[in-house]
């Protein structure tokens, strides 16, 4: 009888019940979507100039999934965002995020030439960030690309690609800190509207 | 044994299992949960802060010559998009992507005293050891070093680059301030006095001095073709190119040093 009790404990000690992970896995939130983004950009029915406006804006609802902006935008200003009022934290996020949706989305759309992104792996830092590690094989070279991941709201998403070494958001935050030494939170924000009609002046990529 | 017995034990069974099936099937332990009054952009920002608070610092430095380096920096642009950037797009248009892939490897081949010294100097002699082996490979296999032999043995992959510069960051000394050189580019007190120490151990530098300062053209010509359009990019993304440049400059240095 005794030995009966044990055998069913000691079983049931060894039954794994499958433990659904409070979250997926950082590389496939993001995997995937790229992968996707990737296909369109090389997807020839786009290729006339009457439909990249339309590739333009599925490549951008791809993007605005994955990328989680306003944390971004937060980290771009650190400490600077409790000195913005409520509207100004309002316009710099929606200015910022339209520098860089313009910015990107031209260089993306333009200069895309079949490079292949290969995920090489992620690095769980935290049960809330990670490292997604990737490579971009360009022609003859290889761009070693990381993009750190933050788990919220239900899933993964990007707050910050690193390109050998060089992270986006540091590079805005000296940019923006500078500024911010000298002028008013009000004119940062008209300067980075100034540099998004620049770059939408000259910067449409032709078919 | 009765059937009242059996009966017993059968329920203190199920407690058991029931017991044991709860343990193990409880959830990850979270910290606790935010009280619900947070806004979502409270939420936002705690979560934001967080992040940071585990990030590297952005790597300061002081600027003390700002007007000068501005002007200089200025004076490179204008000399980028009006000199450079057109020579390098006809060299481009004339010499086949391979020629000039070829070219540059020669050139890096060429320069191996430098990272061979400054590994020494860092003590990382493994890597002095693979320098020099790459050397000798893709100088006798990969004819002068126009082509990276090297790269097929899995023993002999490349390196990060050393350099004098990264030598004395690893002696400890700070960078001092930031200059921008009018056609070099930028660069701070420690990694100019790094360039002008390695020019003495730079074979082009010290066996054809008079034809030096046009190789050395070459080689930015050459690197250049092969990346037009980074400079332009870069500079259109920012809303301070000055600054812009200077973080990233100093960003890739610190992440040379690390390597």
């Amino acid at each position: 009888m005794i030995r009966a009790i044990a055998i069913v404990i000691v079983l049931l000690l060894n039954i794994q019940m499958p433990v659904y992970g409070a979250q997926a896995k950082p590389l496939e939130d993001i995997r995937a979507p790229i992968e996707n983004g990737i296909a369109l950009l090389k997807d020839p029915q786009y290729a006339v100039a009457s439909k990249r406006d339309e590739q333009r804006e599925k490549i951008w609802e791809i993007i605005q999934d994955i990328f989680d902006f306003r944390i971004i935008s937060m980290m771009a200003l650190a400490r600077e965002w409790k000195t913005f009022n409520a509207k100004q934290q309002k316009d710099f996020t929606e200015a910022f995020t339209e520098l860089l949706k313009t910015n990107y989305l031209n260089k993306i759309q333009g200069q895309f030439h079949d490079e292949k992104v290969i995920f090489l792996g992620e690095d769980l830092l935290t049960e809330k960030k990670a490292v997604v590690r990737s490579k971009i094989l360009r022609q003859d070279t290889e761009i070693p690309m990381d993009y750190k991941v933050v788990f919220s709201h239900g899933k993964w998403r990007i707050y910050d690609i690193n390109i050998e070494g060089i992270s986006l958001i540091k590079n805005y935050r000296t940019q923006f800190k500078n500024i911010l030494a000298k002028e008013s939170p009000d004119a940062l924000i008209e300067r980075i509207r100034e540099t998004t009609r620049e770059e939408k002046k000259n910067g449409k990529p032709n078919a | 044994m009765e059937p009242n017995r059996h009966i017993g034990w059968f329920w203190v069974m199920i407690t058991l299992a029931g017991l044991f099936f709860v343990i193990t099937n409880a959830p990850a332990q979270e910290a606790p949960q935010q009280p619900q009054t947070l806004s979502a952009e409270d939420e936002a920002f705690a979560v934001a802060e967080a992040l940071e608070e585990d990030e590297e610092p952005i790597p300061q430095i002081a600027d003390p010559l700002y007007y000068l380096n501005k002007g200089f920096f200025h004076f490179n642009d204008k000399l980028y998009f009006w000199g450079l950037k057109p020579i390098a797009e006809i060299y481009r248009s004339v010499l086949p992507r391979p020629f000039r892939t070829g070219i540059r490897n020669f050139y890096a081949n060429l320069k191996m005293p430098i990272r061979f010294v400054n590994c020494l100097l860092q003590g990382k002699t493994d890597r002095a050891g693979v320098e020099l082996g790459r050397f000798m490979v893709n100088t006798v296999f990969g004819g002068l070093g126009f082509w990276n032999a090297a790269n097929l043995e899995p023993n002999l992959s490349e390196p990060p680059d050393e350099d004098l510069g990264q030598t004395f960051g690893s002696y400890g000394i700070p960078h001092g301030f930031y200059l921008v050189w009018p056609i070099l580019g930028p660069s701070t007190l420690r990694d100019t006095f790094g360039r002008v120490g390695d020019m003495f151990i730079d074979p082009v530098t010290v066996m054809a001095p008079d034809a030096s300062s046009y190789l050395n053209a070459h080689e930015q010509v050459n690197r250049l073709s092969l990346n037009i359009g980074d400079y332009d990019s870069i500079k259109k993304a920012a809303v301070d190119p000055y600054e812009s440049f200077k973080g990233i400059y100093l960003q890739y240095r610190a992440k040379e040093l690390k390597q």
